[in-house]
């Protein structure tokens, strides 16, 4: 492939990506971080910590366990609200070239609606990623399981944003191809795919699950078939952008979701190991 | 309040060694020159443990001392990444990430006491050289650990100098027996201008029980490195929340790994510490 044939992806509306390897919401925060560790504006995308109406304090811990090639988290959406993301977060942003996707997640319709408002008029962010898949609040997945639920939702978005909107898709349904065509039905420019999968740690020594809420979100290697099986099951189902995400260590295993139809990836877990993976996918499939 | 992280970075090291000290201490020692040269008492390196994808997550550890371009790092074989680094040979790469997170504030002057349970040794080297290097003469270590073989040896705690340190074990096999914090009530017969405390959080908790039930005066400097399951270690994944507690009484999350590792016990919410499943539990 060559480099500038590499190099961008459009998700519609006006919404180029530079390349197509971004960094997974929740786990790049807002950026800030990580823009001390690594050169932050090489990379295709930032999908930001999932943000929602108001600050949220998020789960007890603990929070993080580790499983075999994987970790489950249960965060609970510890993010500032909306509003400090567009008055005091976005105007850091300002002189980033890296697209900013605000990743916004909600209990209600209205919720996403408000989220999206707020951030319409803010110039630094390129696009909205609807999170209708978190594992780890209460009613965090009705939106991601129920077709219809799926496509008011993002009818309703479509409503008050020009941006792009990208929906980000759950993998714990019966038939995932489903939910991601009633997203294309009603709007949406692209879909993400996939979140984490629900699982569960037992602490041995005393018999109870590791997380406070019994269950939390599966990343890390561990996924990654199981979410190219579920890329290529959504990128059949639709003629929007697939991006593809879940389980991305290095260049290969990136490469391997561009293989089964998706058109950007998401490098999520592995940058907690290492902050420079996505960089270091990017090196290795523009090498290709 | 986005974490400081301008001196944190990828580093890949050499192993010089990995020393048992008995009991199941383990000292690993590796050339990391960057690591050595930027890290501050308190703060700590992830290690990665192993090339593969299983344990994936690297493993957070204080810095135990440097000296010139050479790092320490005191550890216990207990899990499936410590296991790995306690296989480490000379000559090994040795995968960092460091320095990070929030470490001690160094006074420097007074009477300073510092509070070591069980692996709780491993910040205090870095910590004593510095308060040394700053004119601090009159320090005193309390260090406590299930039995006589896993103390951290009192020699290691500073060099060549070795500072005042009082022993306590829990079955009596060295030193006082009894924990550790039945030691604080002579330390505190004087003035102290900082405490400084790590181990288990338990163990953090009686401290400052003991503290306030003692009656005098608190420290003006008065510190505890705690420790939670972490992610990524650089303030991302919002995983090592930790209780705290806000002057006005209210409760809220500090993350461990960059609002700590080191935090002001004044601040923390001991009582629901306590109920938290301890760190080895992930």
């Amino acid at each position: 492939m060559s480099q500038s044939g590499f190099a961008s992806v459009d998700l519609g509306r006006g919404l180029t990506l530079p390349n197509p390897v971004g960094l997974a919401s929740g786990t790049a925060g807002y950026g800030f971080e990580l823009e001390q560790l690594i050169d932050i504006n090489r990379i295709g995308a930032l999908y930001t910590k999932g943000t929602t109406v108001r600050a949220r304090d998020g789960n007890p811990p603990p929070r993080v366990a580790e499983t075999g090639g994987g970790m489950l988290n249960s965060i609970g959406l510890q993010n500032p609200g909306v509003d400090v993301v567009a008055a005091d977060y976005a105007p850091r942003w300002r002189g980033w070239t890296i697209p900013i996707i605000v990743n916004i997640a909600g209990g209600s319709i209205e919720d996403y609606v408000h989220c999206a408002t707020v951030l319409e008029p803010v110039a630094e962010i390129a696009g909205i990623e609807l999170n209708i898949s978190c594992p780890n609040i209460a009613q965090g997945l009705d939106f991601g399981r129920d077709p219809d639920a799926a496509a008011r939702l993002v009818a309703a978005v479509r409503t008050v944003t020009e941006r792009c909107v990208i929906v980000k898709l759950s993998p714990n349904v019966t038939d995932i191809a489903a939910i991601a065509r009633a997203v294309e039905d009603a709007g949406a420019d692209a879909v993400s795919a996939v979140n984490t999968y629900i699982g569960r740690k037992i602490h041995r020594a005393s018999g109870r699950s590791v997380l406070p809420l019994g269950t939390g979100g599966l990343s890390g290697p561990a996924i990654q078939p199981l979410a190219l099986a579920a890329v290529a099951a959504v990128g059949d189902a639709v003629h929007i952008p697939v991006i593809g995400v879940g389980g991305i260590v290095d260049a290969a295993s990136a490469r391997d979701f561009l293989i089964v139809g998706a058109s950007a990836v998401q490098v999520g877990t592995a940058t907690f190991v290492n902050p420079e993976t996505a960089l270091q996918v990017l090196d290795g499939l523009r090498a290709d | 309040m986005t974490a400081d992280l301008s001196r944190a970075s990828l580093e890949t090291g050499e192993v010089l060694m990995v020393e048992r000290l008995g009991g199941g201490l383990l000292e690993l020692v590796a050339r990391l020159p960057h690591l050595a040269a930027t890290a501050m008492p308190g703060t700590f390196a992830q290690l990665r443990c192993g090339a593969g994808t299983t344990p994936l997550l690297r493993r957070p550890f204080s810095v135990a001392w440097t000296q010139d371009d050479t790092c320490g790092f005191v550890f216990e074989a207990v899990g499936a990444g410590t296991r790995l680094l306690a296989e480490l040979q000379p000559g090994d790469p040795l995968d960092t990430l460091g320095p990070l997170g929030h470490g001690f504030t160094v006074v420097d002057s007074g009477t300073v006491v510092c509070v070591s349970g069980g692996l709780g040794c491993a910040p205090f080297p870095l910590l004593i050289n510095e308060l040394r290097r700053r004119g601090v003469e009159d320090i005193l270590v309390l260090n406590g650990a299930r039995t006589a073989t896993r103390l951290y040896p009192a020699e290691r705690f500073a060099r060549p100098a070795v500072p005042v340190v009082a022993e306590a074990t829990d079955d009596g096999t060295r030193g006082h027996h009894g924990p550790v914090t039945e030691l604080l009530g002579q330390a505190l017969a004087s003035h102290v201008s900082a405490l400084y405390a790590c181990g288990p959080n338990p163990m953090l908790g009686a401290v400052m029980r003991t503290l306030v039930e003692s009656g005098t005066e608190l420290p003006p400097t008065l510190e505890a490195s705690l420790e939670a399951p972490m992610g990524c270690g650089f303030g991302t994944c919002l995983g090592c929340a930790l209780p705290v507690r806000g002057e006005d009484g209210s409760a809220a999350w500090r993350l461990c790994c960059t609002d700590g590792p080191v935090m002001a016990m004044r601040e923390v919410d001991w009582e629901g510490l306590s109920t938290l499943p301890g760190a080895d539990v992930a």
